[in-house]
């Protein structure tokens, strides 16, 4: 009757360990969030994967004259945006065409880029490192590179038991880390964890809220994740017309992602190509800057009305979307302690 | 009980070898990028369309994805995972060889020329597949299903350079090509395509590149894919 026990200790073991592998702490889906939209089974989250991919984003080895990495544009004091910056900054100090958006919550996210160029989390790191005007590297260069580090061989290693860098591992560790940047921390959570209360001018500025803009910054994500044109006028010096570029069909012209309003506090200037500084800016856009054209959303055909104190609670209740704990998460920033305790190239 | 048990595992696989114990026969694919009647060079190698023109090629890569064989109008053997980048400046690349079974008969040879679009949706894979080789956009996700560049007096661009990258997997510009070979159970197969064909349909004057999904890729792919022919 030995064996009974031995192969009931074993079930129950197996049990418990199926249970914290869920319960690791390195993902997990906040209350009544839908389900996430990246593909965890093709790339399993470990801790040394997660390290690896911290690594890099931190790392200007990725660019071509090793002076930018992807934090020099995406800080996380700014839940990940460009700090201060309408478009982006990048090597030699090229300016952009867009401004770059926050980085949070991206398993939950369909495509990527204000355009949705990109199909896959794992695929966008692609783009900003072979762009000439951000990091200006080509992925076989920023490969070769890796594999001359002594550092690189290590992390390599424990990650994907191969010391040899390749462009699937490579893409694959940034991805880890980036899906790790989950924000689900703010005063809004912690209402709807009945945890705390609004006060009644954000309850008010909810109300608005939920009547005007959730139809596309929809809860929890606040993002459909459609593709919208929200009436701003075409910039004639950047002439972007956002989703048609990707699908060449005029019904996405002047189309662009609707993105998260999580960290909005954070994350100025607002839209594509950050022309507005505050958010006082972007509610006069909605309430009288609309643009009539073809593609503009039903929902904008009809002038919102805010008046200057419905204004004012409208923005209090985005402040409740900040999530200063993200903000100041040390598990996100410069991995400082991971790196010490390498060799040295 | 316990001894039983023990065995259970080794009894399985005992079986299952037995099952598995077949004889098997290699038959090979070997891919030939021809220009008219001559296999075609990279590099130094000079082409000509008519008379007074030159053309060198650079780059010929692509991707053979989806290999099947088939029998009366079923498949008889079908590779799994089946995604091979073929580049003509490594021949070893454009030889293929399956181990199939040895009674296998087959009539037809089935096989995509480029990456499905499941496949290009599904983020990083290595291999083949590995978008370190170059047959990966970077500024909009998806494979480059073909990619033929080179030189020529005819194109009007700098360098006189042309570029053919050709891709995309979303209606209406899914460039995906099937093709589907008629052939005799053969052992060793020389799959053909004439690149001179290709390129007198390509306004190499006014067009000399295509660089991302889009109508032109299309029709370029579609072109293509009637190309590849079986040479007994
Ligand atoms: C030069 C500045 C710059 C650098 C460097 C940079 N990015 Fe970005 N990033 C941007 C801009 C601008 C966008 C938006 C571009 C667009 O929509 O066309 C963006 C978009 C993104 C997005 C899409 C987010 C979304 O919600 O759609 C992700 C993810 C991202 N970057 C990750 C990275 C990673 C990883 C790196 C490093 C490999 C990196 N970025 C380097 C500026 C930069
Ligand atoms: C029809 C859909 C739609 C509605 C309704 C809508 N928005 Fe937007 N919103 C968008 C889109 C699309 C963008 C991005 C536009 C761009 O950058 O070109 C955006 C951008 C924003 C931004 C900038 C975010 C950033 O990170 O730059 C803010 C803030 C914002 N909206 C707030 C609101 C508020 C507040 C309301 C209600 C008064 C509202 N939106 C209603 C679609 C919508």
């Amino acid at each position: 009757m030995n064996w009974r026990r031995n192969v009931s200790v074993c079930l129950l073991f197996i049990c418990v360990s199926a249970f914290v592998a869920s319960k690791d702490g390195l993902f997990n889906i906040p209350l009544n969030w839908p389900k996430p939209n990246y593909n965890f089974s093709k790339n399993p989250l470990t801790k040394d994967k997660i390290d690896l991919g911290r690594a890099l984003f931190y790392d200007p080895i990725l660019s071509q004259n090793n002076t930018i990495s992807c934090s020099s544009c995406h800080s996380q004091f700014t839940s990940f945006a460009h700090v201060d910056h309408a478009l982006s900054h990048g090597i030699y100090d090229r300016i952009g065409t867009r401004n770059a958006p926050v980085l949070i919550n991206l398993a939950w996210n369909k495509t990527f880029m204000w355009d949705g160029a990109i199909n896959h989390l794992d695929m966008q790191a692609l783009a900003p490192i072979s762009h000439p005007d951000e990091m200006g590297e080509s992925i076989e260069h920023v490969i070769y590179k890796l594999n001359q580090s002594k550092i690189y061989h290590h992390l390599f290693f424990k990650a994907f038991g191969d010391s040899i860098a390749s462009g699937e591992h490579l893409l694959k560790a940034i991805s880890q880390f980036m899906l790790t940047l989950v924000s689900a921390n703010s005063k809004y959570d912690s209402i709807k964890q009945k945890k705390s209360v609004l006060t009644l001018k954000e309850n008010n500025g909810y109300q608005l809220f939920k009547k005007n803009c959730s139809s596309c910054h929809t809860e929890p994500l606040f993002t459909n994740q459609k593709f919208e044109n929200n009436g701003l006028p075409v910039d004639l010096e950047l002439k972007d017309f956002g989703r048609m570029k990707v699908t060449q069909n005029p019904i996405d012209s002047l189309k662009f992602k609707v993105p998260t309003l999580r960290n909005i506090e954070f994350s100025y200037p607002y839209m594509h190509d950050g022309r507005f500084k505050n958010l006082n800016a972007v509610l006069d856009h909605y309430v009288r800057g609309i643009v009539k054209s073809k593609t503009l959303a039903l929902q904008l055909e009809q002038p919102i009305v805010l008046s200057a104190n419905e204004k004012v609670d409208l923005i209090s209740f985005l402040l409740t979307l900040s999530d200063k704990k993200f903000l100041f998460n040390p598990e996100f920033g410069y991995p400082k302690n991971l790196l010490i305790s390498l060799p040295k190239d | 009980m316990k001894k039983r048990l023990a065995f259970f595992p080794i009894v399985l696989s005992f079986y299952s070898n037995q099952l598995l114990a077949q004889n098997f026969r290699i038959l090979s694919l070997n891919f030939k990028p021809m220009f008219g009647n001559s296999v075609l060079q990279l590099n130094d190698s000079v082409y000509k369309l008519n008379k007074n023109d030159s053309i060198q090629f650079e780059t010929l890569k692509f991707y053979v994805s989806a290999i099947e064989f088939w029998n009366n109008s079923a498949p008889v053997w079908i590779e799994p995972n089946s995604f091979h980048l073929m580049d003509a400046s490594d021949s070893n690349t454009l030889k293929l060889a399956f181990k199939v079974p040895s009674d296998m008969i087959y009539a037809e040879i089935k096989f995509k020329l480029g990456i499905d679009s499941l496949t290009n949706v599904s983020g990083a894979i290595g291999g083949d597949l590995d978008p370190t080789k170059g047959m990966y956009w970077t500024w909009q996700s998806g494979y480059v299903n073909f990619k033929l560049e080179g030189k020529s007096n005819l194109c009007r661009s700098r360098k006189h350079e042309f570029q053919f990258h050709l891709g995309g997997y979303t209606h209406p510009y899914n460039a995906l090509q099937t093709i589907s070979l008629l052939t005799s159970n053969l052992q060793d197969v020389s799959i053909k395509f004439d690149l001179k064909t290709f390129l007198s349909d390509v306004d190499l004057e006014n067009k000399p590149s295509v660089m991302s999904p889009n109508k032109d890729a299309l029709i370029l792919s579609n072109q293509l894919g009637k190309l590849f022919k079986i040479k007994e």
